[in-house]
């Protein structure tokens, strides 16, 4: 035999040598003290494992393959395979001896032996070629892998090769069924802690799997002092610097984060209850702000959810059945139109009468319709019917709904009758009855009904004094031939308009009523205000109307316009057509150096008895009303002074207004008239532009 | 070599090529399995992302966003700031401004006097929190608030810092929150829809708002936001021409969706399918918005609560009003925008008058859904694009000031929902200038309306370009400190 023949009987032999350690360890078990040096060999066992399952999985893997090349190499496979299956097998059980114990290390130590004792078995048997060995080999396959799962259970978790295709749902917890220990800290300790602390890897002798071992403690004491953050040896731990040994979890694993170690210390300090749920906590308490983040209001449902055909089979255009949310087994229904609405429809909750527990039917009209359908509906917690036209007798059908908690009934204007009913809902945290018709002392006796119920009576009208909002005048046109239109409204209809065409300020009591349609004949200036009981008079609106005068033979202006705004010239004086209140326009003449002069030209025979000059004002823009006012009349060439006048000037700024300067003519025959308004000189003093020049702007002349 | 060639083409003969095509079916087959979805139409992928939503319970069912268009200065609502009053007219220093931008509006100011609101602060409610005495209606009902005065965010002009709080983007090619929304949960009632937009324009200096702020960017054109009108035909194009009977309406719906039908069938278009549901939609809207938009049924007392404008159609209060009906009847998303808050100049008498418009009504909306229990599930949002600086822009008086934008800290405030109520969130230096505590980004807050809707901003996406685009774009957290 030559060399390699040495190596391959050492091995051989030593095989014996790992079967008989095998033995010995198996037989000693727990009674072994292990010396340290040996540990550390036991520890390596992690890093060896790997070795043995693959080289024995590829020689095994050589005994189907016909070659013979292949055949020899797949023997020194298994060779060496049941060399490294014995140097792992005899460091895990060394290791075993450390903190490890359970279901997971027995099943893993024993399918280890196994393995070990099946691939020395196989090597021998492949020696001299036999049937067998690929029965042998198949189940010593199915003896490695199963070794490898559960030593990996071991080291990952029980879960760990399938966490990824199970469900992770998480379960919804709703505030007020939540418990402080199960569901605020208990899940802490499960992703953190639990690996290395539960049954089968009692790391410390601490286990956090099991209740009473927690409350025990390990090794280095008490798990926790309750009430005393300080002196708890977990917390203690946990706040050790990462570099520390004892630091927890250690460096390597995952770390608390700062919300999980302040809800940890905050249910210590507050007395590490582990049955307390968490709506038994005061609402200010630190404890309940951290949970209350933590879970939402949302309820989780025990029933189960109706199957989607029949959620499918009852949405329409006009009433919408779904859940709460995607993963909710709790539906919601809410009704659309109130036109559309078939009360008969009210029927189909039946196939769904467990799920339902939110129902809108606001705006739909309920009067005379018949709610006995609610009954059913045992798991409702809120009900929506704001505006239905309901009637009391109506709402006796509630009280037998115990869950429901919010319930909205405004605007149906119920009335005292609905007390009797309403008074035996205790079941409800909400009550929403605005338009209750219930006067000051129900209200305070229903809420004496109902001590546990929030009630919302909503907004009251009573003593709510505000101001109306203007009235709207509305005519064709603001110049007209004969006589002219006016409408008059207002968006509330109770209330009651006034109006003047004098230029006073309408009053409540003396001046015209507006009842239908106003005809105006002469030009003037309607102001209206609208009153009502329990307002305040609006501010008033007004307008002016002009009526169209006669046309002069002729006219003619004595200077040009400024060129901005010279507008049609002379002939814009007399186009029937009223300027808008913007200078700018288009339709105004506008004058500043220069003082505006026509003079027009008329039939002696019928000479007119008023003039009447249309202006704008509009201070900001510099345009006053004009500093003087001649208007002067000619018969056979002779001017005469009719009248010189100074209007009142503006002392402040003002909206953008008409003006209309009116003028009685005498009652003798002239040829022409000469109106002359003089721009005013200089601004005052309140005025930007004090000292400079101001504007006259008109747009119409009326001759009667 | 032609031999090999020859022998290379015999070798694969049927059975190897069935056998090696077993090979390539097994990798198809772990592919589908390690990618799920990979063999799947992109519409139905996405069907399945909606089956999966909202991703958890949600606090939230519904949102009534009441943005207050042209940026309301933080300085005069709800960041008291008594230094500024006593330090009025000196100048800002650099420490506090620290070289940030401004905008060209003052950039070339020569000083930065500050200013001190020209309006009293008292303080309210159980959270003790400071309101200016211009909203005297909101202030009664601050324990329903939460108030955030740490927002900020990174556009410092009107458009493109309303895009980003609405898109999550500042150019505007993204779909608008109300659109995400409407993706993602679809609407609580089929007959209106998810997304409806009201206007209304204060007195103040206002800044536009263009629809782009409510399209549906690259969603499906049915998450655009519907915009109601204060006409008489609030919905455009939606009632039936005169002498049209709904019977008549109705056979015509019907021919058409026959000859879509055919078509349907013919090529398979998806579109076409959603073509005649959206046809049924607008069929089904022609009673439900008249239902809903008739205020004639309302009791008197509503009037009082949201004060009689509510009446006058456009305004804020009508607006508001009607935000509560469409969100009472499903409506996923109603967004009001309501204009006029870009006080550059003479800021105080501006404030009063928007004060005036938004202060009852939105107070009365909050009351309102409380009243009716509907708070709880419904959010309300009351903010602008950014704040106003605490310096004056243009001449400086105690009673007559201006001030430029500012998008280093700013203040809203949320209700219902899901989110806390009665808190004060965040805090500003006492310059009003800085974040001092709690910043809050406009992504942080788009993440944390998402989240009270059950939606997780990381997972609604949609592909566009060949990547998958959030309202959050890669940024936002959820602001757990805020959540109920």
């Amino acid at each position: 035999m030559t060399r390699p023949s040495r190596i391959i009987s050492g091995l051989e032999n030593l095989l014996f040598f790992w079967l008989g350690l095998t033995t010995i360890l198996i037989i000693g078990g727990n009674n072994l003290a292990i010396p340290a040096f040996l540990q550390v060999f036991g520890r390596l066992h992690p890093l060896i494992l790997h070795f043995p399952i693959v080289i024995l999985l590829m020689g095994i893997a050589t005994i189907w393959i016909k070659e013979q090349t292949w055949k020899d190499a797949g023997r020194m496979f298994l060779l060496l395979g049941s060399n490294f299956a014995g140097i792992t097998v005899v460091a895990g059980l060394i290791l075993a001896a450390e903190d490890y114990e359970g279901n997971s290390l027995d099943w893993h130590k024993w399918l280890g032996i196994i393995s070990l004792a099946l691939s020395i078995f196989i090597y021998f048997l492949v020696k001299k070629p036999n049937l067998s060995q690929k029965t042998f080999s198949s189940f010593l396959a199915i003896c490695l892998i199963l070794t490898g799962h559960f030593g990996a259970n071991l080291t990952h978790g029980e879960d760990f090769l399938l966490a990824p295709i199970q469900s992770k749902e998480e379960k919804q917890i709703a505030l007020e069924e939540a418990e402080i220990f199960g569901d605020l800290v208990m899940p802490i300790f499960e992703t953190k802690c639990i690996s290395c602390h539960k049954e089968g890897k009692i790391k410390g002798e601490l286990r956090l799997d099991d209740l009473e071992a927690l409350k025990k403690g390990g090794e280095s004491g008490p798990f926790l002092v309750a009430g005393d953050p300080e002196n708890s040896l977990f917390l203690q731990k946990i706040h050790l610097p990462l570099e520390d040994e004892e630091h927890m979890p250690p460096k390597n694993k995952t770390q608390l984060t700062d919300e999980e170690i302040e809800l940890l210390k905050t249910w210590v300090a507050s007395g590490a209850s582990f049955d307390q749920k968490i709506s038994e906590l005061e609402e200010t308490s630190p404890l309940y702000i951290l949970a209350s983040q933590k879970f939402s209001a949302q309820k989780t449902y025990e029933f189960d959810p109706a199957s989607d055909s029949d959620i499918q089979s009852l949405n329409n255009f006009f009433r919408k059945v779904k859940p709460l949310h995607p993963e909710s087994p709790a539906l919601e229904v809410a009704y659309f139109g109130a036109s559309s609405f078939d009360p008969n429809s009210l029927k189909d909750f039946k196939k769904i009468k467990n799920q339902v527990v939110k129902v809108n039917l606001n705006r739909m009209p309920l009067e005379g319709v018949s709610l006995q359908f609610l009954e059913d509906l045992k798991n409702l917690e809120e009900l929506q019917m704001n505006f239905t036209g309901l009637q009391p007798d109506q709402i006796q059908v509630l009280e037998k709904l115990p869950n429901l908690k919010k319930l909205a009934i405004s605007g149906n204007n119920l009335g005292p009758e609905s007390m009797a009913p309403l008074s035996k809902l205790n079941q409800l945290n909400y009550l929403y009855f605005w338009e209750s018709g219930l006067s000051e002392e129900q209200k305070k006796e229903l809420q004496k009904n109902l001590q546990k119920t929030k009630i919302d009576f909503g907004f009251n009208s009573k003593g709510v004094i505000l101001a109306l909002n203007p009235p709207k005048i509305e005519f064709e046109n603001s110049m007209f031939g004969d006589s002219a239109k006016i409408e008059l409204s207002h968006p509330i209809r109770s209330a009651q308009l006034r109006y003047t065409l004098d230029g006073s300020e309408p009053d409540s009591t003396s001046s015209l009523i507006y009842s239908n349609v106003i005809f105006i004949k002469e030009s003037s200036e309607i102001k209206v205000k609208a009153f009502a009981p329990e307002w305040i008079g609006s501010s008033p609106v007004k307008a002016v109307l002009f009526k169209k005068g006669r046309k002069p033979e002729s006219a003619s202006l004595t200077h040009e316009p400024n060129p901005k705004y010279k507008a049609q010239e002379v002939q814009t004086l007399f186009d029937g057509v009223k300027g808008k209140a913007n200078h700018t326009s288009g339709e105004w003449l506008g004058y500043s150096e220069k003082p505006f002069e026509v003079i027009l030209k008329i039939n002696p025979q019928a000479p007119p008895k008023q003039l009447q000059a249309s202006l704008l004002l509009n201070e900001s823009a510099y345009i006053f009303p004009p500093e003087s006012v001649d208007l002067w009349i000619s018969s056979n060439g002779t001017w005469k002074k009719v009248k010189i006048d100074s209007p009142s000037q503006s002392e402040k700024f003002g909206e953008v207004r008409y003006e209309l300067l009116k003028y009685e003519l005498p009652k003798e025959s002239f040829e022409e008239i000469r109106l002359t308004l003089k721009p005013i000189s200089q601004l005052p003093k309140w005025h930007p532009g004090a000292g400079s020049k101001g504007w006259v702007f008109v747009d119409e002349i009326f001759i009667y | 070599m032609e031999k090999e060639i020859l022998e290379q083409g015999l070798n694969h003969n049927r059975r190897k090529f069935l056998s090696r095509l077993s090979l390539g079916l097994g990798s198809a087959a772990l592919g589908s399995l390690l990618i799920p979805g990979l063999f799947d139409g992109r519409k139905e992928a996405e069907e399945s992302m909606m089956r999966a939503l909202p991703h958890f319970a949600p606090k939230a069912k519904r949102i009534i966003y009441l943005f207050q268009n042209g940026a309301p200065s933080q300085l005069e609502t709800f960041d008291y700031k008594p230094l500024l009053q006593k330090n009025f007219g000196q100048e800002l220093p650099e420490s506090i401004r620290m070289g940030q931008r401004l905008t060209g509006m003052t950039a070339g100011q020569s000083s930065f006097p500050l200013v001190g609101s020209y309006f009293d602060f008292s303080q309210y409610g159980q959270s003790r929190a400071w309101i200016s005495s211009l909203f005297p209606h909101l202030a009664s009902v601050v324990d329903d608030l939460c108030i955030v005065k740490s927002m900020h965010t990174e556009a410092i002009n009107h458009d493109p810092a309303l895009t980003f709080f609405q898109t999550g983007a500042q150019v505007g090619n993204r779909p608008s929150m109300g659109s995400w929304l409407s993706y993602g949960l679809g609407s609580e009632n089929e007959n209106l829809p998810a997304f409806c937009v009201l206007l209304s324009r204060g007195k103040g200096n206002g800044q536009g708002v263009y629809s782009k702020l409510w399209s549906n960017g690259f969603l499906d054109a049915k998450h655009q936001g519907v915009q109601f009108s204060n006409s008489e035909d609030p919905v455009l194009y939606l009632s039936d021409p005169d002498g049209m009977s709904r019977d008549q309406r109705r056979k015509m719906l019907d021919q058409i969706a026959a000859m879509n039908d055919l078509s349907y069938q013919q090529f398979n278009d998806p579109e076409i399918t959603a073509k005649i549901q959206q046809y049924e939609m607008a069929f089904r809207m022609q009673t439900a918005v008249p239902e809903i938009t008739d205020i004639t049924k309302e009791p008197d007392s509503i009037i009082k609560l949201y004060g009689p404008e509510c009446l006058v159609p456009g305004t804020y209060a009508a607006n508001c009003l009607l935000a509560r009906k469409l969100s009472e009847n499903g409506v996923r998303f109603v967004q009001l925008y309501h204009q006029g808050w870009d006080a550059h100049d003479n800021l105080p008498n501006q404030m009063i008058g928007q004060a005036k418009d938004v202060d009852q009504a939105s107070a009365a909306l909050i009351t309102d859904l409380k009243q009716r229990g509907l708070l709880d599930e419904t959010l309300v949002i009351w903010g602008g694009e950014f704040g106003r600086t605490n310096y004056c822009q243009g001449k400086i008086a105690p009673e007559n000031y201006g001030r430029d934008h500012h998008p280093r800290a700013f203040s809203i405030f949320m209700a219902g929902g899901g989110i806390k109520s009665g808190i004060v969130y965040g805090e500003t230096d006492d310059f009003g200038y800085n974040i001092t505590e709690n910043p809050v980004h406009v992504h942080d807050f788009q993440a944390t309306v998402l989240h009270l809707m059950g939606i997780d901003h990381e997972k609604l996406t949609y592909k566009h370009l060949g990547r998958r685009y959030r309202l959050t774009d890669v940024h936002g957290n959820v602001v757990k400190d805020l959540i109920a």
